[in-house]
């Protein structure tokens, strides 16, 4: 008995001096809370998909830490996606041959490693050679070699004038560091040597890290800023609220009415941009799949579709319908005016459909509901991964849409791993996705309608899940990657719209946004819908002309 | 001794049904971990580097019981592979890196819920029909029913924002660096203090209720009225008598939650952004991460039945009964 008496006596002591613990830590917490607001030159910015970080600073991991290829290695070039414009950065100027079979780049002289080596063409080199062996990809790139410490040539196996614009994507990497690690696919590269601004890591945490100067960029007047700490959440909301909060000056994953939530609270200080230049949102429809192998069914859906309304509740109504180009806001420059002003089929147009798809042998039967050539009732499923709430409203619009037409549309939404399945095999009926999204409009039209990007059902597609070939894009497609002249680019994706318009491979809905918002507080210099030197992204390859702009508010 | 081991028997077995089923489960979902990784970062992969990543996260077609007893070996071996998603940590590092921040919160705030809860309990009984015991259930178990997540977004934002009083994010300080000193301890409390009061607000409420209805029966017990009789002392009557008979639900309840303490809580973490195995567990199985979700599942499982076998021993030391049986 005596000894229970004293454990109870410890469990209430024990419990007292955590409640005791508690109430005095808290009267002492109040000054700690906004510890962010002081401007220490240190930029700090949120990621809102990882609870903890785990060091991995290998650019050819696909799990490299956020910044990896944004302040800590840097590409050959990096393309504006707002202008189309290629800027050199590692690389000073390129050629690329006429008739599409290799590229050449003259390297800046003056960059060096963080270490102090010089960077040289050999590090080029060597750089393709792990990345083609980690990563793979670079199926067109046959050779790589330095003609001269400053000069790197890339021979491709085939016409693919596109290649300059992935290839001039890819970060490089010391060879003096990498080639003495053993097995670099599993490196995880805790201290970097890289040419970016601030590769030097500090303060390596469970939940943020540091970067900082690296002492030998080659652009020092373009250090302004004093280091980047990147901060983990889980989920957005704790994200956001760091936010709003004023914790955080950078911050791109989305936040709902971020005019009132964020903005409001300090307008002088507090901007977003959310230019819609991401990829097409589209509604796929399996072309594998009667009565989706007929154009004119197609284009009846898509005219059936309200685009305004799906815009609306698709991006939280940051974006705008999608014309019969398919193309982005991104490829503004590609578009041929004259096709866009004469879009029929991706405009609202119910009665056109009707006619349509009666006089396309669908007919309506006595319930309303029209009925496929196989006798069995026109009804399908539209499938959306369930992580996407924008996405399934979206859904639930077009099924309520397709009423109007005698059109059954089932809304299905399991997980996305679930959707991505049945999109890669073949086996779904329609679905809501995301299109190829590069610096041409090439890679979009080739996961759109090239025969070569075609694969049997059953066997796993990456691009072009609804199965849509076309020769004459085919033909065209191979025409662009075997030049490298602009006007002649220009009028072969003239014609691929032209084509697109005519073949409808799948309906667009409207171009994703590109979210970022900002805070004047502590760094001013950011990108801006009059200066559009880059995106408000903080995760592309135009990270790295923000970081080398902004300058901090003294 | 014949009880324990026979119990041992048990939990080996239930070890290797739980093994078996954390190898089988994440295999029946559909997909694979690349096309996932490729679903979620959407258009910033190149589809030509699907084929290279299957091969470097050793993804093969070997036949299902071969991996099975891979998967077995491997365990017993104390490897439990490299996780997918956070690639090429391996799942032990991933692990050991937040269980820690995840037994703080879950003990620190479990074990205040269950002395503070039990002390009500045993009041609010002892005390029938006062103060009390007429307030204390109903508004507990009112808390208690809160949506979690409300409750915890709505204490954030009080104490939070509003007051000030409490860190929004994170289990310290970004950027300060882990010592023993008093300094960076009142640091780490004072991160703790929301996301366990919250916990603690909505379990509470379970603790009283259970303690104080075992409690109720056990007053009416004839030597209660003995002990009274005697003129014992009214708290030793209490504790000694009452309680510590009224005690065994709460202590089996509690070894079943010690062993939940290290699945970590998912919405806490999201709440507050505290590190632990919570969120992690979700991500892996979003990602369909199998080394780093068996990994955590086997942790899980393993601390569930440790502390029911620890729970196992206690009852035959605290109830006489069991030891006859």
């Amino acid at each position: 008995m005596p000894k229970n008496k004293r454990s109870t006596s410890l469990a209430i002591l024990a419990a007292s001096a955590v409640l005791g613990a508690m109430a005095l830590t808290g009267c002492a917490g109040g000054h700690t809370a906004n510890v962010g607001k002081t401007s220490d030159g240190i930029l700090r910015i949120p990621r809102e998909d990882t609870a903890t970080f785990t060091s991995n600073f290998n650019p050819f991991s696909p799990t490299a830490l956020p910044m990896t290829d944004q302040a800590v290695f840097e590409p050959l070039l990096i393309v504006n996606p707002m202008t189309g414009k290629a800027v050199p950065w590692l690389g000073k100027s390129w050629t690329v041959d006429s008739n599409g079979k290799g590229v050449t780049f003259t390297l800046r002289s003056d960059v060096k490693w963080s270490d102090g080596q010089p960077m040289t063409a050999a590090d080029v080199v060597s750089t393709f050679t792990l990345a083609k062996k980690i990563q793979g990809g670079y199926s067109y790139l046959s050779k790589v070699s330095a003609v001269n410490p400053s000069t790197v040539r890339f021979d491709f196996n085939k016409a693919y004038s596109p290649g300059l614009y992935e290839i001039g994507a890819q970060v490089i990497v010391p060879e003096h560091v990498w080639s003495k690690v053993s097995d670099p696919a599993k490196f995880t590269n805790a201290n970097p040597v890289g040419t970016g601004p601030y590769t030097k890591v500090s303060h390596f945490q469970t939940q943020s890290y540091e970067l900082d100067k690296n002492p030998n960029y080659w652009q020092p007047q373009k250090q302004q800023i004093n280091g980047i700490e990147m901060l983990a959440f889980a989920g957005n909301s704790g994200a956001n609220l760091a936010f709003e909060n004023g914790d955080v000056d950078w911050s791109d994953q989305f936040i709902p009415s971020i005019q009132k939530s964020y903005v409001s609270k300090d307008p002088a200080h507090r901007k977003f941009w959310y230019p819609a230049t991401g990829g097409t949102i589209q509604w796929q429809l399996n072309t594998t799949k009667a009565p989706f192998n007929d154009v004119n069914v197609r284009k009846a859906l898509s005219m059936a579709v309200d685009r305004n309304q799906v815009a609306t509740l698709g991006e939280s109504g940051y974006t705008h319908p999608a014309d019969c180009t398919g193309l982005t806001d991104g490829y503004a420059s590609w578009k041929d005016a004259s096709i866009v002003n004469s879009c029929d089929w991706t405009k609202l147009n119910v009665a056109e459909a009707n006619k349509m798809l009666d006089a396309a042998g669908y007919p309506r039967g006595a319930n309303g509901i029209r009925s496929l050539k196989s006798g069995k009732p026109f009804a399908f499923s539209i499938s959306v991964g369930s992580a996407s709430s924008d996405w399934i409203s979206v859904a639930q619009v077009i099924a309520k849409n397709m009423q109007a037409i005698g059109v059954q549309l089932t809304v299905s939404s399991p997980d996305w791993s679930q959707v991505v399945d049945s999109y890669s095999k073949g086996t779904f009926d329609t679905g809501i996705v995301w299109t190829n999204a590069a610096t041409t409009p090439y890679e979009f039209y080739r996961g759109e309608m090239s025969q070569d990007s075609v694969v049997p059902v059953g066997t796993p597609a990456n691009e072009d899940y609804h199965r849509f070939g076309d020769a004459q894009a085919t033909a065209l497609l191979n025409q662009m990657a075997a030049t490298s002249d602009p006007a002649t680019q220009k009028t072969i994706v003239n014609e691929l719209q032209a084509r697109f318009k005519a073949t409808a491979p799948a309906i667009p809905l409207f171009p994703s946004p590109v979210w970022g918002a900002y805070s004047e507080q502590n760094f001013t210099g950011w990108p801006t819908a009059a200066d559009p030197y880059a995106t408000l992204s903080a995760r592309s390859s135009t990270t790295t002309l923000v970081l080398t702009s902004l300058k901090p508010v003294k | 001794m014949r009880f324990l081991l026979r119990r041992l028997g048990f939990y080996l077995i239930a070890f290797w049904a739980c093994i078996t089923l954390n190898f089988f489960l994440p295999r029946l979902m559909p997909g694979d971990p690349v096309s996932r990784m490729f679903a979620q970062v959407q258009t910033q992969m190149r589809p030509d580097q699907i084929a290279a990543l299957r091969q470097l996260f050793g993804l093969t077609d070997k036949p299902v019981w071969q991996q099975y007893l891979d998967y077995i070996g491997n365990i017993f071996r104390g490897n439990m592979g490299i996780s997918l998603s956070r690639f090429p940590t391996p799942v032990s590092s991933v692990i050991s890196s937040e269980i820690g921040w995840t037994l703080l919160l879950g003990a620190t705030s479990l074990v205040i819920a269950v002395v503070l809860g039990n002390l009500l309990g045993i009041m609010a009984a002892w005390r029938r029909g006062r103060f009390l015991d007429s307030v204390f259930p109903p508004l507990l178990v009112f808390v208690g029913s809160f949506p979690y997540f409300w409750l915890a977004m709505a204490a954030l934002y009080l104490f939070g924002i509003v007051l000030g009083w409490f860190p929004l994010n994170h289990a310290f300080t970004d950027g300060v660096e882990a010592s023993w000193s008093f300094s960076y301890v009142a640091d780490v409390a004072n991160h703790l203090v929301l996301p366990a009061l919250t916990i603690v607000l909505v379990s509470i409420g379970g603790w009283m209720l259970g303690m104080r209805n075992t409690m109720i029966a056990t007053t009416a017990e004839d030597y209660i009225t003995m002990a009274r009789a005697k003129g014992l002392r009214s708290g030793r009557i209490m504790f000694h008598y009452a309680a510590r008979n009224a005690m065994l639900p709460s202590i089996t309840s509690f070894g079943m939650s010690l062993g939940f303490v290290v699945g970590g809580a998912l919405l806490t973490e999201t709440v507050f952004a505290y590190p632990g195995i919570g969120y992690q567990l979700l991500n892996s199985v979003q990602a369909l991460d199998y080394p780093l979700t068996q990994g955590i599942f086997l942790t899980i499982t393993t601390a569930v039945l440790a502390a029911n076998f620890l729970v196992d021993i206690i009852y035959v030391r605290l109830d006489p009964r069991v030891r006859v049986s």
